[in-house]
């Protein structure tokens, strides 16, 4: 079975295609998880029934390595999946999905490890487990319980495979620059290095080093601004957007080292209130 | 009487290994409580916890309850209709089914109800949903549409009685005979008779259903792959492993030869935290490049895949170690201070660099009383939280301050220094180690005292469950700490530093406590957890700590304290103190009436000339000469020869009261002789507060 990277992508698009998901692309804007995502975070709010599926490039300005680390990505790629509301055989519809891309549970002693996922800046918080393959992360699984500060009702069930790691895992490698991107004896194999290192070499770059600072607190400043106007005017989903790009420059300020410890907690803050709006917001016009 | 067994499973998707012996144990409770209840005795109960099931074995209960008869009594034959009616009414009789009771009150009605036995299938049926209702998880979650909660989603409910499903359904879910096995080796539905049926059932379908049955497997499994190597002893390691697998396969892996440089701490704490691994010690206690991995399969490989899938993960893990070692050396300790300044300890009570400030001057000041080298001790308070800032406590948190000690040990710190560095977190656990060099332990107190007061002079406190900060913990330490004799001190003086060390006036906090309340709270707050000390683990009768700590106050050293509860309990193991105890409380008796009658207090001086008989001269010559002797020895901590001493007072004071009539007609007399007998209670009081003895 082929297990290159774009391969075992398309393998899970037709898997949860089959189980009645819409398959989306990547939100357009710079997020940190696949949660980000309107179709997670805003659809795991109010009572219709919704089915997702897509992948999200996720940005951890903290995370880069320049390209050096075997293991830690400023942009890893997440494969997300949320079912709204949770189906009672979703475990075994998820274990059939690894089947589904060649990892045999019994092979790799796939287990559920109790973890508990919260998002501070989302409000939100779930119970679930990570899921193991020989002892490697491979899945966040989690029962949504509430977003936004709202309870979710009905529970949405959201599954975060890390798709790097997964397939490592499948291909059995170190290194995750070495991981075949494409078919290794295709015509023209590429490695996730060939696609992806010089991203990772500078955005690293750029996120430790050449910052501004000032420049991005500015735009900080305006994208809350933004947000609060939008939120005025009734449009959830541009507020929402704003909302993620306020916490994606609340990232980088992050990484570069450029907050302390109470400046911190007061971005968060900030942030967190900008995403309750937005939820709020949701919520009144029944969008969910 | 024919009995039958219940058996009642609650499958659920995975629970988490922490919250699974708990769950055991609370199950067991609410059935025992439930059957009770309802009147059904059995003969044994036993439960059961896997990570999908937790599991209820009830044998020896009938099959029906016993016919239950009442009689009711209602009210006068002669009582208004409604009342009668009413009763009629709530009893389900007629009027002709009713008896008359004569009573010397009068007649009245009242009606022999007969309840039939009910089966026990039925009570059983309205059990399991209670049962399910009242289980209270540490955590719980709700799932798919449904309102109901539970850990994790229930996935199915297997309840048999007397070899029959007990019907009953709860979450969308139909309770049957059925239930699964392991759920990759053999994931098909099997039917299930009883529960030896079941537990064999399970095996086959490879769950081994026992906890202990499993962690035998999994500690001996280990031991046995580890060959000629040694698991490292952790009790709590293999409880957690335990609690997630059904079907234990140890396995062995090796680690890269090139992490073996990097401290033990730096490669177990990833092995044994993240990843649930078993470090393995060669025959001369060193970590060996091997660990023990407990699968959860038994792999048509033979496990060769999870083995290097796991050696994997370790290598990755143990490469960012290797990483943050060589980038956490390339600057001295100190300078990771800086970013402590920027770091919260509490929003009101500064950053964690003035913590550390404010530990330097506390824990200076304690040594210079305690006879240490206020230089080393300083230096080490300086560096004693600069790990924190270190990429690798970042990363792996359990291994703040060993990464202090180790860091210190080769920038060529003073060897106490980073001794201490590591040693100021002891007692790790309650009854853990504390301690045993100076500056360690004086650093560890002074930690604590820091925290404990900055805290209590804010007005946070531990209430109810609610203790964020682990003020507890932070409590019970300091009573251990300050139960090493290698540092003793009066534990008020110690607080009232503790609070001159901070800055109040820089922090303008609206509701700041003075230091008197700060104390006040804080040494009431001590002397409870110190109390229970005494009793629970040093195992001294309450009632001899209550006197004991009655007089606390006076003379405020934990050490001291809890060796004199220890000379009181010898000295109460004993006739005289019994005795003595006896005299006391006569003594005392007399005092007490005598003084509420004259409404006045009998503490003062013993006039000899007024004395009449030798028994009183001689009573008031021993406590003349005890007393000072008694209070000599108590300033000395030397409580064993200050119990003797009051040991010897028993046949003068036993003489003195067969001889002497306290309440004399002389009016002169009388008083002194009571205020010889206050000079006797206060002499005792110079140990203890007798009164608080029970006798």
């Amino acid at each position: 079975m082929k297990v290159d990277f774009q391969t075992v992508i398309l393998k899970l698009q037709e898997f949860w295609s089959q189980k009645g998901c819409v398959i989306l692309q990547p939100y357009d804007a710079e997020v940190g998880a696949g949660t980000f995502h309107p179709a997670t975070t805003l659809k795991a709010l109010g009572p219709k029934p919704w089915r997702a599926a897509y992948v999200q490039p996720s940005r951890r300005p903290g995370d880069g390595r320049y390209g050096e680390n075997p293991n830690r990505l400023y942009r890893h790629h997440q494969y997300q999946v949320l079912l709204k509301p949770s189906p009672g055989d979703i475990q075994d519809v998820y274990l059939d999905s690894l089947r589904y891309i060649g990892l045999d549970p019994i092979l790799h002693d796939v287990r559920f490890v109790e973890d508990d996922w919260e998002s501070p800046t989302l409000g939100a918080a779930g119970l679930g487990w990570e899921v193991w393959a020989g002892g490697q992360e491979v899945t966040q699984f989690t029962y949504f319980q509430q977003v936004g500060g709202f309870p979710c009702e009905p529970v949405s069930v959201e599954l975060t495979y890390g798709l790097e790691r997964l397939i490592m895992t499948l291909q059995g490698i170190e290194n995750v620059y070495d991981l075949a991107w494409n078919d290794p004896v295709g015509p023209s194999p590429m490695t996730y290095g060939d696609v992806a290192q010089q991203m990772e070499r500078e955005f690293s770059a750029f996120s430790f080093e050449h910052l501004d600072a000032p420049i991005v607190f500015r735009h900080f400043e305006d994208a809350e601004s933004m947000c609060n106007q939008l939120i005025t005017n009734k449009l959830v989903l541009p507020a929402y957007e704003y909302c993620l790009k306020a916490s994606h420059l609340f990232n980088l300020l992050d990484a570069r080292g450029a907050l302390s410890v109470t400046e911190r907690a007061n971005y968060i803050g900030r942030v967190r209130a900008l995403a309750h709006a937005c939820c709020t917001l949701w919520m009144e016009n029944a969008c969910g | 009487m024919l009995v039958a067994e219940w058996l009642f499973e609650i499958l659920s998707e995975e629970i988490p290994s922490r919250m699974q012996e708990a769950a055991q144990e609370q199950l067991k409770s609410l059935a025992e409580t439930e059957l009770q209840a309802e009147g059904l005795g059995f003969e044994t109960i036993r439960t059961f916890v896997t990570p999908r099931r937790l599991t209820l074995v009830v044998e020896g209960l009938p099959l029906k309850t016993p016919e239950r008869v009442e009689e009711k009594k209602g009210p006068r034959v002669g009582a208004p209709v409604q009342a009668i009616e009413g009763f009629l009414k709530t009893a389900g009789v007629s009027r002709e089914a009713c008896d008359i009771l004569d009573t010397p009150k009068g007649q009245f009605l009242s009606v022999t109800i007969k309840q039939s036995g009910q089966l026990t299938e039925s009570i059983l049926s309205k059990m399991a949903l209670s049962l399910l209702e009242k289980f209270r998880w540490p955590k719980s979650m709700r799932w798919g549409s449904s309102p109901i909660t539970w850990v994790r989603p229930l996935r199915g409910l297997l309840c048999v009685f007397n070899g029959k499903v007990v019907s009953f359904s709860y979450a969308g879910i139909e309770s049957s005979n059925t239930t699964q096995g392991h759920r990759f080796l053999a994931p098909t539905p099997f039917e299930v008779q009883n529960f030896k049926d079941y537990k064999k059932k399970l095996r086959d379908h490879f769950v081994i259903l026992d906890w202990q049955e499993r962690r035998q497997i999994v500690q001996a499994g280990v031991a046995k792959v580890a060959g000629e190597l040694t698991p490292l002893k952790d009790e709590s390691l293999l409880d957690e492993v335990t609690g997630l697998v059904e079907w234990p396969v140890p396995l062995k892996g090796k680690v890269d030869e090139h992490f073996m440089n990097l401290p033990l701490e730096v490669i177990t704490t990833p092995m044994r935290v993240h990843q649930r691994y078993f470090p393995l010690m060669d025959n001369q206690g060193k970590l060996a490049p091997y660990f023990g991995v407990v699968a959860n399969v038994e792999a048509p490989d033979q496990g060769k895949t999870i083995v290097i899938g796991n050696e994997r993960v370790l290598r990755a893990r143990l490469a960012d170690a290797q990483f943050f070692w060589e980038q956490d050396q390339k600057q001295p300790l100190e300078h990771f201070n800086v970013s402590l300044k920027t770091r919260l300890f509490h929003q009101h009570l500064g950053s964690v660099f003035a913590k550390v400030e404010r530990l330097v001057k506390l824990s200076t000041q304690m040594a210079e009383r305690g006879g240490a080298d206020p230089k080393i001790v300083g230096r080490a308070a300086l560096l004693s939280k600069a790990d924190l800032a270190s990429q690798m406590v970042n990363e792996f948190p359990e291994v703040q301050g060993i990464m202090g000690r180790y860091y210190a040990q080769n920038q060529k710190e003073n060897a106490e220094v980073a001794r201490a560095l590591e040693e100021q977190y002891w007692p790790k656990a309650s009854g853990g180690k504390t301690p045993d060099t100076l500056p360690s332990l004086i650093l560890a107190m002074a930690d604590r005292l820091d925290t404990l007061v900055g805290f209590f002079a804010i007005g946070i406190t531990p209430t109810g469950s609610k203790d964020p900060f682990a003020l507890r913990r932070a409590g019970l330490g300091l009573i251990a700490l300050a139960l090493n004799p290698r540092f003793t001190l009066s534990m008020l003086e110690a607080l009232g530093w503790a609070y001159e060390c901070y800055p109040w006036n820089e922090f303008a906090i609206p509701q700041l406590k003075n230091k008197e309340e700060t104390l006040a709270d804080l040494w009431k707050f001590l002397l409870e957890r110190f109390k229970f000390f005494l009793r629970d683990v040093q195992g001294s009768p309450y009632d001899h700590v209550d006197a004991v700590l009655s007089v606390a106050n006076q003379n405020p050293n934990l050490f001291d304290l809890s060796l004199r509860v220890k000379a009181l309990d010898q000295l109460m193991d004993g006739e005289d103190g019994k005795n003595l105890l006896v005299a006391y409380k006569r003594a005392s008796n007399i005092l007490k009436i005598e003084e509420d009658k004259d409404k006045c207090i009998y503490e003062g001086q013993v006039k000899e000339e007024l004395f009449d008989l030798d028994e009183e001269s001689e009573l008031f010559k021993n406590l003349s000469q005890k007393l000072p002797e008694i209070e000599d020895f108590v300033k000395k901590g030397e409580f064993v020869k200050a119990v003797q001493d009051l040991a010897t007072l028993r046949s003068v004071i036993d003489r003195f009261f067969d001889k002497v009539v306290v309440n004399t007609e002389d009016k002169n007399k009388r008083v002194n002789r009571l205020h010889l007998l206050a000079y006797f209670r206060r002499t005792l009081h110079q140990v203890a507060d007798f009164s608080k003895i029970e006798g």
